[in-house]
């Protein structure tokens, strides 16, 4: 009845789901005349994506501090 | 005769024909039309679905399949199981938190703004007034004014009764009155006003040096930006200073459908849109002066408005 993934696989899961967000949100950004009929609120995907995104870089500095 | 009479025989068959092809094409039109009528059932019902909100159904689904898929990974020690159940609770989470609060169709904000300019068209009209507004800055809200100069506070707009007509006086302006006698014109309060503080807050929110003050420079720099990306007002929003003459392009605006000819109104020419009178009234608060607009050109798509601001010495 353990908890089966280790904290480098949720470092790498927060890294590909920071990925996919953070290119999302940057081409709705950029892109606005293709994105622009999306009902969603962009700022705060934009902002998921980015806490994600400190998430990992979280999770890389605690494995270079506690290898 | 016999030639008469071989003409008249064309004609009595092609009428016998005709009468009688009158109900095939009868019932061939009300085919179609049942058909058309149909169709036109189907593709409502297809984009009321297209254009509905996110009920969120599609999140808490998710969430409540990836808690069960989690809890699952759990007791059989399965690391896929573990992925996937992340995975959808993420998701779950995060359609649940991207999801708008309300849309609003931009054709019902032209409906709404519609009676303001059609009730100032008919006051200019009646009045023989000249198509022309001055937008005067308000005192700041800090700024100390004894009572009966408390209406100076207060964001308005001018249209003179003539073109070279002088500026109201601080004690007439003061008083919140519609119409002015000295010089003749009535002061109203300007369609974008409502917008104007809408969008200064956001300003105010997004850029701390705004916070402390509102000046051109920093407004040329960060009014596309918060028309564009934060609050969605337009595709492109182009701000660009010539001298005297402060020359907007807004492409895409949510307000464009004002300026058809369908619709006619005069007073959107020289009052703006709310979106360009919005601009006019942040203009007048930002350089402390008074604001006309000296022309508009609207694209024959409606795509594109070009409103060139003046800025008029009191």
């Amino acid at each position: 009845m353990n908890f089966p993934l280790t904290p480098s696989d949720i470092s790498l899961w927060i890294a590909v789901t920071a990925i996919i967000l953070l290119v999302t949100s940057e081409l709705m950004g950029s892109y606005s005349d293709y994105f622009g009929d999306f009902v969603i609120e962009k700022t705060r995907l934009r902002l998921v994506a980015l806490i994600l995104g400190a998430a990992f870089m979280v999770t890389v500095v605690l494995r270079i501090v506690m290898p | 005769m016999k030639s008469s009479e071989n003409r008249e025989k064309p004609n009595k068959n092609n009428n016998e024909s005709e009468k009688k092809q009158e109900p095939v094409t009868i019932q061939y039109l009300m085919k179609t039309l049942q058909q058309l009528q149909s169709e036109h059932e189907v593709l409502k019902r297809e984009m009321v679905k297209s254009r509905r909100i996110p009920s969120g159904r599609i999140g808490f689904a998710f969430l409540v399949i990836g808690g069960a898929t989690l809890a699952g990974s759990v007791v059989t020690s399965s690391s896929i199981l573990a992925f996937i159940g992340l995975g959808l609770t993420f998701w779950g989470a995060l359609f649940l938190f991207a999801r708008p609060v309300r849309f609003v169709k931009s054709s019902l904000l032209d409906s709404t703004a519609l009676s303001t300019y059609t009730t100032v068209d008919r006051i200019v009209s009646d009045l023989g007034y000249k198509a022309k507004s001055i937008y005067i800055p308000p005192y700041p809200k800090e700024a100390y004014l004894p009572e009966y100069m408390k209406g100076l506070k207060e964001m308005i707009v001018f249209i003179p009764a003539e073109d070279s007509a002088t500026m109201p006086t601080l004690e007439e302006m003061a008083k919140k009155q519609f119409l002015l006698k000295n010089p003749k014109g009535i002061c109203i309060t300007p369609p974008g006003f409502g917008l104007s503080s809408v969008i200064e807050n956001e300003l105010r929110a997004r850029i701390p040096q705004i916070a402390r003050a509102l000046t051109t420079e920093r407004l040329f720099e960060s009014l596309p930006r918060v028309m564009t990306s934060n609050l969605e007002l337009a595709k492109n929003f182009e701000i660009k200073p010539e001298n005297e003459v402060t020359h907007v392009r807004i492409t895409g605006s949510v307000y464009s459908n004002l300026y058809s000819r369908e619709q006619g109104l005069k007073s959107v020419h020289f009052l703006g849109c709310p979106l360009a009178s919005a601009i006019a009234c942040i203009l007048a608060k930002a350089t402390g002066k008074l604001i006309t607009i000296a022309k508009d050109n609207v694209s024959y798509d409606l795509q594109t408005i070009d409103v060139w601001y003046q800025t008029l010495e009191a």
